[in-house]
């Protein structure tokens, strides 16, 4: 198991960490030799394989965190947001060793609040509300079953405009609005985007603003699971429960 | 490898400070050859009992010896507490181990680390110690005696401090008070008999005083009626702080 709380022996190197691991799981030397220089590589360590473990930044404690585990055999592994605090290169090297393993029969249940991680990295995902599995299912089914409501997603020329952000997010058609601060895309969740669109335009045109790009968007796992939880909210509230 | 072993063999390497270790083996040492032959010039020989009479640099040196198993202790306290501190005590027991194996192999690493660390003190106080040492099978098994029971004492005193306590340096504190406490008013210093009576009543509840008294007593053959006694008393309190340890371990929750 790999918690989400930090974990380390503060007197050690990471190379020293990760054999006294395997010691304590009484994998032979040689056998903690071998996968300590494999797991070093995958998990890009190389750098700091002699650093002592206290001297490390919270990324790099993580990234041993979790390659230590990997020192000894299982046939079941618990990983507790495993990827917090690693950049984006390493955390995509992470997912695709644990990928790997699991390829090669490893279970792991695998617990994000990165819907793109476990998207990219599940068979078979169970949402949680308030402690309880409302669903569970594969992503596409979540998604297919789930994600009913389109994202419409569009760019202004002049960038933003507040009264149209008002008139939309007031919109009947509109379950949700929202802006992509990165991007500067407006995106508008509905259930009929063929309404929507039309509606972007006519605003557009009322406030002399122009539209320079707009697409229908695929519905993502978020948007699955903020409608699933959503409805799993209103049916407690109304004593029940979603199905 | 056995799995106590493992446990044990990882709890000395993982946790071990070694700078600490290095000033907790000096410490002892000058009081022996400092202290000890500072104060000889004014301090009389005098008689430990069984009509053996020492000079008082023998008499501090068997003091200073025994003074590591309250450093012995203070690394159990360590050990758990780091252990806690850095997310090792939970991901032990997620581990292939239970609690029990836990807290057990924390007592057999600081009877290691306690025990070894009075031999090493021994073998460097020998030209003090060797001309007077009077090795007999009694005297060498309550050597033994000694040392395990009052390592087991100071180590489940400190788990038990550094599972009430809540920050490290609350425990360091109060750790380095109390240990200070046990020492002044136990006889490594001075014959606890020749004492004012207030310090004589606290040294009659002090494990130290009893360690002490018994290493003394098998170092230099100088065994009294009163030692099986004091073996007793101490073996009770071992016991007795090592169930407090116990209980106050298990209401850690993970």
């Amino acid at each position: 198991m790999v918690q989400q709380q930090d974990s380390f022996d503060q007197g050690l190197n990471v190379e020293t960490s990760m054999d006294l691991y395997g010691l304590i799981w009484n994998v032979p030397k040689a056998e903690r030799r071998r996968r300590i220089d494999e797991l070093i590589g995958h998990f890009e360590m190389q750098e700091f394989r002699k650093m002592p473990t206290v001297d490390l930044s919270a990324g790099q404690r993580r990234r041993l965190q979790v390659a230590r585990e990997f020192i000894h055999d299982m046939d079941l592994l618990f990983l507790d947001e495993p990827t917090v605090g690693l950049d984006p290169i390493v955390r995509r090297s992470v997912l695709d060793y644990l990928k790997e393993r699991v390829r090669q029969g490893l279970t792991i249940f695998f617990t994000t609040h990165i819907l793109e991680e476990a998207e990219y990295l599940c068979n078979r995902i169970a949402v949680i509300n308030q402690g309880r599995i409302v669903q569970i299912d594969t992503p596409e089914n979540l998604k297919r079953r789930f994600g009913s409501a389109k994202a419409v997603e569009f760019k202004l020329l002049q960038g933003t405009s507040s009264e149209m952000a008002s008139a939309l997010s007031s919109s009947a058609s509109v379950s949700r609005f929202g802006r992509d601060e990165g991007s500067g895309a407006y995106r508008v969740t509905t259930t009929r985007p063929e309404s929507v669109i039309p509606e972007i335009y006519r605003l557009a045109d009322r406030l002399n603003l122009t539209v320079s790009s707009i697409y229908i968007s695929e519905t993502t796992l978020e948007d699955a699971f903020i409608n699933l939880v959503t409805e799993d909210g209103k049916a407690v509230a109304n004593g029940g429960r979603a199905s | 490898m056995n799995t106590y072993l493992r446990l044990v063999y990882r709890n000395i390497r993982a946790n071990l400070d070694r700078a600490s270790l290095f000033f907790e083996l000096i410490f002892p040492l000058f009081f022996i050859f400092v202290q000890g032959f500072g104060l000889n010039g004014i301090v009389p020989p005098f008689e430990i009992g069984n009509g053996r009479v020492v000079s008082y640099s023998l008499f501090l040196a068997a003091g200073a010896v025994t003074l590591t198993v309250i450093n012995g202790g203070t690394n159990a306290g360590t050990q758990l507490w780091f252990d806690r501190k850095n997310g090792m005590f939970e991901q032990l027991l997620m581990g292939p181990f239970t609690s029990a194996q836990y807290i057990l192999s924390i007592i057999f690493a600081t009877l290691i680390i306690g025990v070894a660390g009075s031999l090493l003190v021994f073998a460097f106080a020998f030209p003090v110690l060797g001309a007077s040492f009077a090795p007999t099978w009694e005297g060498g098994l309550l050597i033994a005696g000694a040392l395990f029971l009052g390592t087991m004492f100071f180590g489940a005193f400190a788990i038990a401090l550094s599972v009430v306590l809540k920050s490290s340096e609350t425990f360091q504190i109060v750790s380095t008070f109390a240990f200070f406490i046990f020492l002044f008013t136990s006889s490594v210093f001075f014959p606890a008999s020749a004492a004012p009576s207030p310090i004589q009543v606290a040294s009659l509840a002090n494990p130290l005083t009893y360690t002490t008294d018994i290493f003394r007593a098998g170092l230099f053959n100088a065994v009294t009626p009163t030692v099986s006694l004091e073996l007793l008393i101490l073996a009770i309190e071992a016991a007795v702080m090592f169930v407090i340890a116990v209980v106050a371990f298990r209401r850690i929750r993970v």
